[in-house]
């Protein structure tokens, strides 16, 4: 084992640095036309679906938000209440009465989002069709931002970037980095056709897309992920507007985020099982997107493995140093255990974390993300260790659940 | 119209090819850096050691000069010490190359050569000072040996502080399958299973843990 580790090491640092070769040349090219979005040709009608499931804190300031979004042509907003036991139903009613174009669907079980979004979907009247988690605010003008898009026939979704509303605690100010480098990588993807989530808190599809990938997997735990891996195997391409945003909130305890992930991770699981066979079929989703989440997924879980390998072999090896140590009275630690010659491995993990750094902060930079004048920085160093180095044990719970036939939304 | 970039997969890749290329051949250049800095003081070493030979050849000829002697070995073993210690430095940091076992194994016969002189001046001139040899394990990977010969290090080194030039301090890797190694470990009736192990005068051989105390009663 010891001898390959180094083999190891470089196979990470070498995808890792295509990675970031790779999207930084996008952005190199395509930096003039980044903040771009094409204005509408048409007035496209529009039904939003907001799902909920016990939202009543929030669901009000949602409608209200998508009502200020200032579209001119939103049909309907249909809000599908998933048998909540707060009260979501009774501020719906109110808001159903309130504006003549809230409609609600109260679900007489529990159905799930995609359960919920697909009687919303089998409803509604526009074009397009946008869905808006009961706890996202989108932005003002954010429609008009998203739908020109649309012009194009082949487009069949539409996203745009998630940013974090609440961002008080330290844990959330770390997500709120996470969610500005997914936005902008996100949209790196795009030129290359690659985008693989059009995420919950503000999608628009195409209804006739929609139709044609029969809704939402009510099966799947991340229907949104799901629904864009259908999409693109059915020749829909997936665009993103980073002109606009949506805001959400993110779960402020370590448990809630572990369970949150551990949902997406089952999600993007069931993804590749389901679309498997894509793998040998022409298109991105087969040459790309599953690929990334395979090697994603065993790279997460090698890494981890090697973290176990390590940590043991180090306990055991202090233990018995320790014990010798005793034995012989000898000090257990001296001086020179802390003098390190520098490997190759070291310098170059070195660079790669600094150009790692370096690619955060130029995102948040291009992202006009308030961190860099306004916050702490070295959240950004905490980011790139400490917090992503959880993703692995993330992933490894998910595949346990996943075994263990687990599959349920908290 | 949209027109996707996918030939941006292939241009990172040559990129990434040539950043990756350029710091591997960085790594080999720092570490054949390395190697030839550890080659050059084992050259050094060799011809120290030979004009320490010379000078007991031209000695035994004539009146031996015991004092010189017992002096340029202890010296001579001081420097080949310190080497070697970077050069185990070098080793723990070498990813890319193996020159260096090839550098250890010089340092072993250098060793095994200080150890033979030693044995002869001591004869010559008898000299109380102690040799103390140290056979260990060089390519073994058990976690157990390692801590073991881990302390039996720092006894050794706690010993040499404690005793100065009264001891002659020789660390030999003894599984680097070196003839003359060999033939002082059959010479000593040292198994290859019994290592690591130390030998105080040729005489006292230590195969199991003890306190430092122990081992300079030994020395008594």
């Amino acid at each position: 084992m010891p001898e390959i580790l180094p083999y190891v090491y470089l196979t990470y640092m070498f995808i890792s640095l295509y990675m970031l070769s790779f999207f930084l040349l996008i952005y190199i090219r395509n930096r003039k036309t980044f903040f771009k979005y094409p204005h509408p040709e048409k007035q496209y009608t529009i039904s939003f679906l907001v799902p909920a499931f016990n939202e009543s804190a929030t669901l009000r300031d949602t409608i209200e938000h998508i009502l200020n979004t200032g579209y001119k042509n939103i049909l309907e907003i249909i809000i599908i209440n998933d048998k909540s036991s707060d009260d979501t139903l009774k501020i719906a009613k109110e808001l159903e009465i309130k504006y003549s174009i809230v409609k609600v669907l109260d679900n007489p079980e529990n159905l799930g989002k995609a359960g919920s979004l697909n009687r919303g979907l089998a409803i509604a009247q526009g074009e397009l069709v946008s869905v808006v988690d009961a706890d996202s605010y989108p932005a003002q003008g954010s429609i008009d931002k998203m739908i020109g898009f649309f012009n194009d026939p082949k487009v069949g979704a539409v996203t745009c970037p998630v940013v974090v509303r609440n961002r008080k605690k330290f844990f959330e100010k770390l997500q709120a980095i996470e969610y500005k480098v997914i936005a902008f990588s996100r949209k790196l993807l795009d030129y290359v056709d690659s985008i693989y989530v059009t995420p919950g808190p503000l999608a628009i599809y195409r209804k006739k897309a929609l139709y044609e990938i029969n809704g939402f997997d009510t099966q799947n735990l991340t229907e949104d992920i799901e629904a864009t891996w259908n999409l693109t195997a059915k020749g829909w391409e997936r665009r993103m507007s980073l002109a606009t945003e949506v805001s959400s909130t993110v779960p402020d305890k370590l448990k809630a985020w572990f369970v949150q992930r551990r949902r997406w991770n089952i999600g993007g699981l069931q993804c590749i099982y389901k679309h498997r066979k894509a793998l040998t079929k022409k298109g991105m989703l087969g040459w790309f997107i599953i690929p990334f989440f395979i090697l994603n997924t065993f790279l997460g879980l090698l890494g981890l493995s090697i973290f176990f390998y390590l940590l043991t072999t180090r306990i055991i090896s202090n233990y018995l140093l320790t014990k010798y140590s005793i034995n012989a009275q000898t000090p257990v630690i001296v001086l020179n255990d802390f003098y390190i010659t520098p490997s190759i491995l070291n310098y170059l993990g070195i660079i790669l974390f600094v150009l790692g750094f370096a690619f955060t902060i130029i995102t948040l930079i291009i992202l006009k993300e308030k961190i860099i004048k306004k916050e702490n920085i070295l959240n950004i160093p905490f980011y790139m260790t400490v917090y992503l180095i959880l993703y692995p044990f993330i992933m490894l719970n998910a595949i346990w659940h996943l075994i263990k036939g687990k599959r349920i939304w908290r | 119209m949209f027109h996707s970039q996918k030939h941006v997969f292939w241009q990172a890749l040559l990129i990434t090819i040539l950043i990756f290329s350029i710091g591997i051949v960085l790594g080999i250049v720092l570490e054949n850096w390395r190697t030839s800095k550890i080659s050059t003081l084992a050259e050094n070493s060799q011809l120290d050691f030979l004009d320490i030979k010379l000078q007991s050849e031209i000695y035994s000829n004539e009146e031996f000069n015991c004092e010189v002697a017992v002096n340029e070995n202890f010296k001579f073993a001081e420097q080949i010490y310190e080497e070697a210690k970077m050069l185990d430095r070098y080793e723990s940091a070498s990813r890319l190359t193996e020159d260096l076992k090839l550098q250890h194994k010089k340092y072993d016969i250098l060793r095994g050569m200080l150890l033979i002189n030693s044995i002869k001046i001591k004869k010559q001139c008898n000299s109380d000072y102690y040799d103390i040899i140290y056979f260990y394990k060089y390519n073994s990977e058990d976690l157990d040996l390692k801590a073991k010969q881990k302390v039996f290090s720092r006894i050794l080194e706690q010993v040499k502080e404690t005793k100065g030039s009264d001891v002659l301090l020789i660390p030999i890797a003894a599984d680097n399958d070196i003839s003359s190694i060999n033939l002082l470990l059959d010479k000593y009736n040292i198994k290859q299973e019994q290592l690591p192990a130390i030998l105080i005068n040729n005489k006292i051989k230590i195969t199991e843990i003890q306190t430092v105390d122990d081992v300079l009663n030994y020395l008594n």
